[in-house]
């Protein structure tokens, strides 16, 4: 039986570690959670900063990720960006410069002819050179225009400057499309750059090795090559994208019943940890209500391979009739339901609270940190209630 | 012999008083709500008020049975409506004063004469009026979901239905559910709408509840039993009722440029404070539009306004109207989450009560950060942990 004298002791130790949450050193820092599913700041904060962008990244971390998530793209002159569309027309301000005005082509991009002002066709100065902007309309647009396009080496600065352990989500965005107009000396390709990039700063190690757990990551790509191409080159775990049921892949143009079926599966999980499908294919829905889901989740995991579905908004255009316009419903459908093991989200904030109301703290301690971390987590919420 | 002509004559006794039970099957099968009043889970008085404005009409057509059903099973702690009249005096659970928005009445011939044009609040209005249809006529609509951007699929299977209706979906549920009903638009309605003896719309509205059992000031053992808010935007129908019961009642404030129906009172004027310390004599609390409490800009709260202060200064509640979950109602702060609303209306403005469309995402709002069940003492707390880390095994 503890007596007060000890419990008041350990209290003092939880009260300790949790003040030293604010010391940045990498090693005290406060651990990633793994106990429950991922919280994928898709593209950062976007739901209320524009996406992409240093500031969507910092309030998303703020606001609680798990992982920070990218799309990778190159410049003209192979500086790689973090940037989501291969064209800038819909989120810069780069049809308001005049110096670029001839900059506009059309080209071929996963066999649609695209037409605007394409990011490899600028150097990285010239991206650097245009603002950002709020994508969707009905967001927030008070921060347009304020904001620029940042490099991949920036974005995973913010990620390792944080103040406790925060993942990073890059994807492997257009590789053939980007291969295809820019050129690296020595032979290279975007692919032997990415990974280069994530080396410099020592993202290395396997699935909840040590290494992996101080600095978090899963590279994306709905490119089944690239992710095969860069396993020789890194342990890092890779998750492979699934677009829409009439998308086929970009570089092995194989149907999504072809990268979905069992043997398919087995052949990949040799070399990703899990798949990201567009949540719509999972559960398909007719007139905005959902029908039966699909087997989609129990094969992948039958295979081992996470399940990490795409794209999770509040706006009640985007949540089928079933969750009555609360994303909160869509969260815990999603979570509890299906039981998928992360989700890539536009409003990260609104999840962590999901996530903290109903799954605070681990349900079986098993390490005497587990233990402690619970107790930080009762006391809080006694604090907070 | 004998005994068999006893025997025939009991049966007939027997089947006789049986037949009485029938006819007058109420007294002998009592509702499940009459007979285990008091073994009904209570309301809930610690937290804000969950008020199911209209129902559950995020979901269900506004005012429906089932929209009614929905929200109770969801955790409303009140169930709302608007009270208004037909034409044959009958109280019915209805918002707007014409029928076209969310009815099929334009779909019948037999009604195509029916459509007027009156001045309802200063404001000219053309449609089809509660008031020139009967109860049969009302009954035989059928009602649709008011928004678009709304689930329509119970569009044209329910009905308008009756306040006593209403009363007994609340009395009936399992646990205690209070009714929240509105005296709606009672100058229109007295104009319109003549009762026998010289009453008018208040008094029938009065006598409904009267009949039902509803009584008792605010937190009496009477209230707690059978929860209840009368609310009304005009004041001297509030102050009229103070006559007729103890039940508390609210005022309903509109938007600032909105006077009151009957007094013609600014806004400004009916939130002064000598006008709060007047109707505290007569109401437990205001019903604000939210938008007036924390006046709004280019869709971002500005500094919120002293009307609550002012308001619980006078021992006034506040339920602010009306909280809905999708993002065109809810200012960038919020960002599209209509949790984030809730917390900063609970935990910042430190309202009393709220009316809210979602009733369901309040309560699970509520149940998160303040539930009903473990609110723990310090002490419960540490004998926890301490059992916690005494059964403690390392690995």
């Amino acid at each position: 039986m503890a007596s007060i004298w000890n419990i008041s002791i350990l209290l003092l130790l939880v009260f300790g570690a949790a003040n030293a949450e604010s010391n940045v050193n990498q090693e005290a820092k406060k651990p990633i959670q793994t106990f429950r599913p991922y919280n994928v700041a898709h593209r950062g904060a976007c739901g209320e900063i524009p996406e992409e962008t240093t500031a969507a990244y910092l309030r998303a971390i703020e606001i609680g990720a798990d992982f920070i998530e990218t799309d990778i793209l190159a410049s003209k002159d192979g500086q790689l960006v973090c940037f989501h569309d291969v064209i800038l027309d819909d989120t810069t301000d780069v049809k308001n410069r005049t110096e670029f005005s001839n900059r506009q082509r059309t080209y071929e991009v996963q066999g649609v002819n695209v037409t605007g002002y394409f990011v490899v066709d600028f150097t990285l100065e010239e991206l650097k050179s245009l603002k950002v902007k709020q994508r969707f309309s009905f967001r927030d647009q008070q921060y347009n225009g304020k904001y620029s396009i940042i490099t991949f080496e920036e974005y995973i600065t913010i990620a390792l400057t944080a103040d406790r352990t925060v993942g990073i989500y890059p994807e492997i965005k257009n590789p053939v499309h980007i291969n295809e107009h820019v050129k690296w000396s020595n032979g290279k390709k975007f692919e032997d750059i990415f990974v280069e990039t994530l080396q410099k700063y020592g993202y290395k190690g396997t699935y909840l090795s040590e290494s992996w757990l101080k600095q978090p990551i899963f590279i994306q790509s709905f490119a089944p090559t690239s992710l095969v191409y860069i396993s020789n080159q890194t342990d890092s775990p890779k998750v492979f994208l699934i677009d829409d049921v009439s998308i086929p892949t970009q570089d092995t143009n194989q149907s999504y019943a072809e990268i979905t079926s069992d043997g398919y599966f087995s052949y990949i999980s040799q070399y990703v940890v899990g798949i990201g499908p567009w949540k719509d294919t999972i559960v398909p829905p007719k007139n905005n209500y959902l029908t039966t889901p699909t087997d989609l989740v129990a094969r992948a995991h039958a295979h081992n391979l996470q399940v990490h579905p795409y794209t999770f908004r509040n706006e009640n255009s985007y949540l089928h009739f079933d969750f009555h316009q609360d994303p909160y419903q869509e969260y815990d459908y999603w979570i509890n339901q299906i039981g998928v093991d992360g989700l890539f989200t536009d409003f990260t904030g609104s999840f962590h609270l999901y996530q903290e109301h109903t799954s605070p703290y681990p349900k079986d301690s098993k390490t005497s940190d587990d233990l402690l971390r619970k107790i930080e987590k009762m006391i809080s919420h006694y604090e907070n209630a | 012999m004998a005994s068999s002509r006893w025997y025939i004559v009991y049966v007939i006794l027997f089947i006789q008083l049986f037949s009485t039970g029938v006819r007058g099957a109420r007294s002998y099968h009592p509702l499940s709500s009459q007979s285990y009043n008091h073994a009904k889970q209570p309301l809930q008085t610690f937290r804000p008020y969950n008020i199911a404005h209209r129902g559950s009409n995020g979901e269900i057509p506004e005012e429906t049975t089932a929209a009614y059903l929905r929200a109770i099973e969801e955790g409303a702690d009140f169930i709302e409506t608007d009270i208004l009249s037909s034409k044959d005096g009958v109280l019915i659970c209805f918002h707007d004063v014409i029928l076209d928005d969310t009815t099929d009445v334009g779909n019948y011939t037999k009604f195509a004469n029916r459509k007027r044009t009156y001045e309802v609040q200063g404001q000219n209005i053309t449609g089809y009026f509660v008031v020139d249809f009967t109860i049969e006529e009302l009954k035989s609509l059928r009602v649709k979901q008011r928004y678009p951007f709304r689930d329509q699929q119970y569009n044209w299977k329910f009905s308008i239905i009756t306040f006593e209706e209403f009363i007994s979906i609340g009395l009936d549920a399992k646990r205690t559910v209070g009714i929240y009903p509105e005296i709606k638009n009672p100058v229109f309605i007295n104009q319109h709408v003549k009762w026998a003896n010289g009453k008018r719309f208040e008094d029938i509205f009065v006598e409904t509840l009267k009949k039902y059992g509803y009584k008792g000031s605010y937190m009496s053992r009477n209230w707690l039993k059978q929860p209840l808010f009368i609310q009304s935007f005009a004041p001297t129908s509030l102050i009229y009722i103070s006559n007729l019961t103890h039940s508390p009642k609210i005022l309903l404030i509109d938007d600032v440029t909105v006077p009151t129906q009957d007094t013609n009172q600014s806004y400004w004027e009916i939130t002064s404070d000598s006008y709060l310390q007047f109707i505290s004599s007569y109401v437990v609390g205001i019903g604000p539009w939210k938008d007036t409490i924390v006046p709004v800009v280019n869709n971002y709260l500005t500094t919120p306004t002293d009307l609550v202060a002012r308001a619980h200064a006078h021992n006034l509640q506040v339920h602010p109207y009306t909280y809905r979950n999708e993002n065109q109602f809810l200012h960038f702060d919020f960002h599209q989450d209509p949790y984030a609303e809730y917390a900063y209306w609970i935990h910042k403005i430190r309202v009393d009560g709220l009316f809210t469309d979602f009733t369901g995402s309040l309560h699970w709002y509520q149940e998160w950060t303040s539930p009903v069940k473990d609110v723990k003492s310090a002490d419960a707390l540490l004998r926890k942990i301490s059992g916690m880390i005494s059964s403690y095994e390392e690995p």
